[in-house]
């Protein structure tokens, strides 16, 4: 009865702890195997990139809009009103679309789009051994599936950060025209506080958050069992796992890039 | 059988294995004492102590079985015993919790990734569904290896993939989609691509499920046919009867992770073992029952 308990109380952990434990060893192989040669992965990866670029552009756009809009725009434009500060709408868009939402935008649309996409095409496969059957005809599914995978995520979620940005700050200047505030003070707050800093740190951020979209959305697929039962609940964990390392991350990667680049932190 | 009588065939055969349960009866050490029969041959393939579990159930449980070399091989046993487990160890696809795994001599989980890689090689698998490449028609699916690990021109890579297709009677299907095709035609599809790069070692997992039983018998004649032209080493797991009277040259019985008895067709269809018995006659009446 102890046992049971225990079990019951530990099992859950420890399952945990050793998913995780086995995606940093799938990520380690996956760079392993991406940079050592032969590289026979390049169709597969210009088509899982143009497969993301054209599940992820629409939907990133209605809501990188939407939420530029909605959420910083309205929000701290009703705000700003107060203190009829509301040229400092551009400053704070830096801080909000550049540095957090954009990007967080940005990832969950690539980990609830491609992603799940990616698991339930590779759990479909995992569920018809067609995964064994590559093993056994001598293909290594890292290298073949997961490294083209991860390449080409990491690179269309850098790029539509870009992208989420624009349209991101779009909603920004919405917000300003609904306000009957011209754009001058919303453009020279907004310059003033941007920098270079800011851009590369929302670029690479997002890249690296496409890695680990990509790790968790492949291992989860890799990993599924139990039928189409089975698959569907690998596509569930999976969302919940990347959007979890996502925001894990962003708080460590924010704290690093703030702690290493303190000029940011100064607002103009 | 007296107790006298099964305790005295334990020891004639002095092949008592470990793993028998405490407390056990005679007529159940009987049933699990592993008698495997000599075949005078080499072993392409052998499971030495291997444990395997999956949580608490422990699916092999100190296996220990030869796979003799160039004959047809069949590893019957109840359903959830552990055999597509076992081909699973065999190509490296899981590794034993303890215990060994040797092909042709090599340790199979002391294999690095590449020699891993290599090995397989030597290997033709089909697996329950065929585990054919969605994605790809049939031509290319049987292709793939020889795309994949050979060096050969198209135009040799289609003759060859014509040939394997017209031995498993799917000549002119070269251009339908997996999902275009019967059960059996995907078994068929994947027996021609496992046979493609004419592999040392084939390995069967459970040829004959949901397939009606001439199909079955056809599939069955169709394994023997090949190996009669193209020799090597077949491994065949099934659950089927019928199949087991007409495949294999060698048989090993598999029950609750243990080797019960293996040994030529015809030392197995003679077994006195009461578990042997019973299942290859498939009578309710015996040691096995529904748990």
């Amino acid at each position: 009865m102890v046992r049971s308990a225990a079990d019951r109380a530990f099992l859950p952990a420890k399952n945990l702890f050793e998913q995780v434990g086995d995606m940093m060893i799938l990520t380690g192989k996956t760079i392993m195997s991406a940079i050592r040669p032969p590289y026979p992965y390049g169709g597969e990866f210009m088509s899982q990139f143009l497969f993301a670029l054209k599940l992820c552009w629409f939907p990133l756009l209605i809501s990188t809009i939407a939420f530029g809009y909605g959420a910083p725009g309205v929000q701290a434009a009703n705000f700003l009103t107060l203190f009829g500060a509301l040229d400092r709408l551009g400053g704070f868009f830096v801080l909000a679309s550049i540095r957090e939402f954009a990007p967080w935008v940005d990832a969950m649309i690539v980990a609830g789009v491609a992603g799940t996409a990616i698991t339930a095409d590779l759990g479909a496969r995992k569920i018809r051994e067609e995964l064994d059957a590559l093993q056994v005809l001598g293909v290594d599914p890292v290298k073949n599936l997961v490294v083209p995978r991860f390449l080409a995520l990491m690179l269309i979620t850098g790029l539509l950060d870009i992208y989420a940005l624009i349209f991101g700050i779009f909603g920004g200047v919405v917000a300003e025209f609904v306000y009957h505030q011209d754009l001058a003070g919303f453009w020279a707050t907004f310059f003033t506080n941007a920098s270079v800093t800011d851009l590369w740190g929302s670029v690479v951020k997002t890249t690296l958050f496409g890695g680990i979209i990509a790790i968790v959305c492949c291992y989860k697929g890799m990993t599924a069992s139990g039928g189409a039962a089975g698959v569907g609940r690998a596509v569930n964990e999976a969302v919940v796992i990347a959007f979890s390392g996502i925001w894990a991350f962003n708080y460590v990667f924010t704290q690093t890039l703030l702690a290493t680049h303190p000029e940011i932190l100064v607002i103009r | 059988m007296t107790e006298q009588d099964s305790g005295d065939r334990i020891r004639e055969e002095g092949n008592l294995r470990e793993g028998v349960p405490e407390g056990a009866t005679p007529e159940e050490k009987f049933i699990y004492h592993g008698v495997v029969h000599d075949h005078g041959r080499d072993d392409t393939v052998e499971f030495i102590d291997v444990v395997k579990a999956f949580g608490r159930n422990r699916v092999l449980d100190g296996l220990n079985l030869g796979v003799p070399d160039g004959l047809i091989t069949m590893i019957l046993g109840p359903s959830g015993t552990g055999k597509s487990v076992c081909i699973k160890h065999i190509v490296g696809l899981l590794y034993p919790d303890e215990g060994d795994v040797l092909v042709q001599g090599d340790s199979v989980p002391d294999m690095t990734d590449d020699e891993l890689f290599a090995m397989r090689k030597k290997f033709g698998v089909l697996f329950q569904d065929g585990a054919l490449f969605g994605s790809m028609n049939l031509y290319d699916n049987v292709a793939f290896p020889l795309r994949q690990h050979t060096e050969k021109s198209e135009d040799e890579i289609r003759e060859i993939v014509s040939k394997r297709l017209r031995e498993v009677g799917l000549g002119g299907a070269e251009d339908k989609m997996p999902n275009e095709l019967s059960g059996g035609m995907r078994k068929r599809a994947g027996f021609a691509r496992a046979l493609v790069l004419e592999p040392q070692i084939v390995l069967f997992d459970e040829p004959d499920s949901g397939l009606d039983p001439v199909r079955t018998a056809l599939l069955c004649d169709l394994i023997k046919e090949v190996h009669e032209e193209n020799g090597g080493t077949y491994i065949v797991i099934t659950h089927d009867i019928a199949s087991a009277r007409r495949t294999p040259d060698y048989m090993a019985i598999l029950w609750r992770g243990k080797i019960v008895e293996a040994g030529m067709r015809h030392e197995l269809f003679e077994s006195e073992n009461p578990f042997v018995r019973q299942f290859l006659s498939g009578e309710s009446a015996g040691p096995l029952g529904m748990e």
